[in-house]
């Protein structure tokens, strides 16, 4: 499904050099590492958001190095979540599916009831679901995951982790996430990369 | 202790209480009293009412068709300058460019020209000098529609190039990866124009208004057209009086009720659509990740020469002297400035008028600096407490933008002047629309920068015993220093450019400013092949001037302070 040889990237110091990756398909891979080790650039790399400075990416065999991130059919969480105010939640839903069924889109994320509400008025852990609800509906090849539950408690942290993990894998969806908690990485999956 | 706890809060209460309404007393005074003076004179000399005029206006020939020219040209100029500004407001926004202050800094310098300047450059561009259009009456509308675009794509900038260069780069980058932003078309419908409508529109809407009340561009460029605040100017200076032109009450009285109700309506719009645009200002952060332009350029550097060439055929125009002869010719002299200093073709010199403008400018700083900080104060302070009266308060310091400079020297005229002469006699009155124009703009510059502020950076002053003077001198004031730097500039600028209201108040020529010099000189009777260049020395001074100015104000703007101004 997804394979990286020889990645390499450099940003005043390397990053990562001559990195090799891959994951089949429905399958889930934990990235771990200290801060500043060049996790979050990785996976914006494979989304194609920034450029490889050497090697190349595929997606079911298909070389998508120079292919811009819209074409690529990945879907990415962001740290931060990432909601869009001039619209309501289910506003926001429908950027992921123009026809999707909102409310079963928000029941699967437990937030049964809030397709009208401003994301304004969302705590971090909704907004995150929301944005993870939305990924889920634009039904990505992958789904990359960068320490979306870093914002919250820990007790919610592990509660979102593990509605995620049963979401994905009811769905088969083939996940990569990112965080420097070495726990997280374990309970999300068998395969763990340390950079 | 002196007092309980209770009885101090709510002596405190009450004194700020009295801190707040006092400078909206004295500024409703300054602005309200007037007109309703004013309106009520009109009534009583005319012996009508407002809405029994109205057909008077088709009637006479001096306003035959002001109001369908009016709406026609201002519409236009705004369709017009968001064509302009859009593209430029984008370029700049969202790449990277070298230089970016001195180009947006170019770019909005139009916005702070005098109007009589812009005019006179249009002039110099389109004259015998220039492309030699003039002599074609059917260019005479375009020529107003690009001389308005040229004044307002500021607004445009400024409204719309802040949410764009301050937005989180993730927003967009989120939508490339949903299947709703994987063409250009889809980011454009689902982010950008929802992002940018408010902003866009708020911008429409003051280009509107200022085009709607636009005098020296009309007046120069379309001699031939009246609008309902060309019609107000002509005929104003006659109004007033019992038994004298009775239609020059009507029609002032008509025109300026049409233009009270379509700018009051436009102001309550502007007010509804900036508490929307500060919603979506909600989805910009601090990161910048600009992307480097590469084919910006072709929209920048036209957009450059546009903002620049009628400031530079003013200065060429105060150089050049056309020779009678088979066909007119020019040469190139320093005449014009010479008799421009010397006075040769007017009451005083330039440098004469340079000093009243200055005296004038000196004396709307010093008003209007302190009471645009006093209103400022007291709206940030009832939006603290949560007060219901923050927001109408904040809509009345906007209302002066939203009456014209002509309506303001008129109010004064007909509502102070006409009933004691002794007015005629001070210096000053011309000083009164100039602060009242100028304070609203002393406010929005001054009213965000407060919000900004952090609170606690007060609250820890407190703490330290300081008392409400040394919070205002060795706190507040300095912290906010780069603000009322560029709100102070602003006050003069806006004093040494206006043109409305002093054309109608300046009682006697040793009271000239620059810009009635400057309209003074072109409508002196008679060819003189002097008196243009004259003219446009002058008009290059006050340019010159008020580009200093500006200049210096952009050195202490803040950061990523679009503003409104």
């Amino acid at each position: 499904m997804l394979r990286v040889e020889g990645a390499g990237k450099s940003f005043e110091r390397i990053l990562f050099e001559g990195l090799d990756l891959n994951l089949a398909t429905g399958e889930r891979m934990s990235i771990t590492g200290p801060s500043g080790c060049g996790k979050t650039t990785l996976l914006r790399c494979i989304a194609g958001l920034e450029d490889l400075q050497d090697g190349k990416i595929y997606l079911d065999d298909i070389e998508v190095t120079n292919i811009p991130p819209e074409k690529r059919g990945i879907g990415l969480l962001f740290q931060k979540p990432v909601l869009y105010h001039h619209l309501d939640v289910a506003g926001n839903l429908r950027l992921g599916k123009r026809d999707a069924d909102v409310h079963s889109a928000l029941k699967e994320v437990g937030l049964d009831g809030f397709a009208d509400r401003r994301c304004e008025k969302l705590s971090g852990g909704e907004a995150q679901r929301v944005a993870l609800a939305r990924a889920l509906l634009a039904e990505p090849k992958i789904l990359l995951l960068d320490e979306p539950f870093s914002a919250v408690d820990e007790e919610l942290r592990s509660r979102l982790l593990n509605d995620t993990i049963a979401l994905l894998g009811s769905r088969g969806t083939t996940a990569v996430l990112v965080t420097h908690n070495i726990k997280e990485a374990e309970s999300f999956s068998k395969n763990i990369m340390t950079m | 202790m002196a007092c309980s706890l209770g009885g101090c809060n709510g002596l405190k209460r009450k004194f700020e209480n009295i801190e707040v309404a006092l400078p909206f007393f004295l500024f409703s005074a300054l602005v309200i009293i007037p007109l309703l003076l004013a309106l009520d004179r009109l009534i009583y000399v005319s012996g009508k009412m407002p809405w029994q005029v109205f057909s008077s206006l088709d009637e006479h020939y001096l306003s035959q068709d002001a109001i369908g020219f009016t709406f026609l040209q201002a519409l236009l100029s705004t369709a017009l300058t968001l064509a302009i500004g859009i593209p430029i407001a984008w370029q700049l926004g969202r790449y990277h460019w070298p230089r970016i202050r001195l180009m947006r800094a170019l770019l909005t310098l139009p916005f702070v020209t005098p109007a009589i300047v812009a005019a006179m450059g249009f002039m110099a561009i389109l004259g015998s000098d220039g492309f030699d259009l003039r002599g074609e009456r059917s260019t005479y509308l375009v020529s107003l529609l690009f001389a308005h675009a040229w004044f307002n794509i500021a607004l445009v900038i400024r409204f719309v190039d802040p949410v764009i260069s301050n937005l989180d780069p993730r927003m967009e980058e989120q939508l490339r990866l949903l299947p709703a932003g994987n063409s250009r078309w889809g980011r454009l419908r689902c982010f950008w124009i929802p992002l940018m409508f408010p902003s866009i529109l708020c911008a429409a809407v003051l280009t509107f208004v200022f085009s709607f009340t636009s005098f020296a561009m009309v007046r120069w460029m379309t001699p031939s057209n009246a609008t309902l605040e060309t019609v107000m100017a002509d005929v104003g200076g006659a109004a007033g009086i019992e038994n004298y032109q009775i239609y020059s009450n009507e029609l002032v009285l008509a025109s300026s009720t049409i233009q009270f109700l379509v700018l009051i309506l436009a102001l309550w719009l502007l007010s509804a659509l900036q508490a929307k645009r500060s919603r979506t200002i909600a989805e910009v952060s601090e990161s910048h990740s600009r992307k480097k332009g590469r084919t910006g350029w072709l929209v920048l550097i036209p957009a450059l020469l546009f903002c620049l060439s009628p400031l530079m055929a003013v200065i060429r125009s105060s150089l050049r002297v056309a020779e009678r002869g088979p066909v007119i010719s020019h040469r190139w002299t320093l005449e014009g400035w010479q008799s421009a200093i010397s006075g040769d073709y007017a009451y005083i010199s330039i440098i004469d008028a340079l000093q009243n403008s200055l005296g004038y400018a000196i004396l709307t700083l010093v008003i209007s600096l302190p009471l645009g900080w006093s209103l400022s104060s007291g709206i940030h302070l009832l939006e603290k407490r949560g007060s219901y009266w923050a927001k109408p308060l904040d809509i009345l310091t906007m209302l002066p933008l939203a009456i014209s400079g002509v309506m303001l020297g008129l109010g004064i005229l007909l509502g102070i002047i006409r009933i004691s002469t002794v007015f005629f006699t001070m210096w000053w009155m011309p000083a009164i629309p100039h602060i009242m124009l100028s304070t609203p703009f002393v406010v929005r510059l001054l009213l965000p920068a407060m919000r900004r502020q952090d609170p606690e950076l007060i609250e820890n002053a407190q703490v330290l015993a300081m008392n409400r003077w040394q919070i205002l001198t060795k706190i507040r004031m300095p912290l906010l220093r780069g603000p009322l730097i560029v709100a102070g500039i602003i006050a003069i600028a806006m004093s040494m450019g206006e043109f409305g209201a002093s054309w109608i108040l300046v009682r006697t020529g040793a009271w000239d400013t620059l810009p009635v010099l400057v309209d003074q000189l072109m409508t002196r009777p008679g060819f003189d092949p002097l008196v243009k260049p004259t003219a446009m020395a002058a008009a290059s001074l006050l340019m010159l001037t008020t580009l200093i100015l500006f200049l210096v104000a952009e050195r202490f703007r803040p950061d990523g302070d679009g503003g409104m101004f």
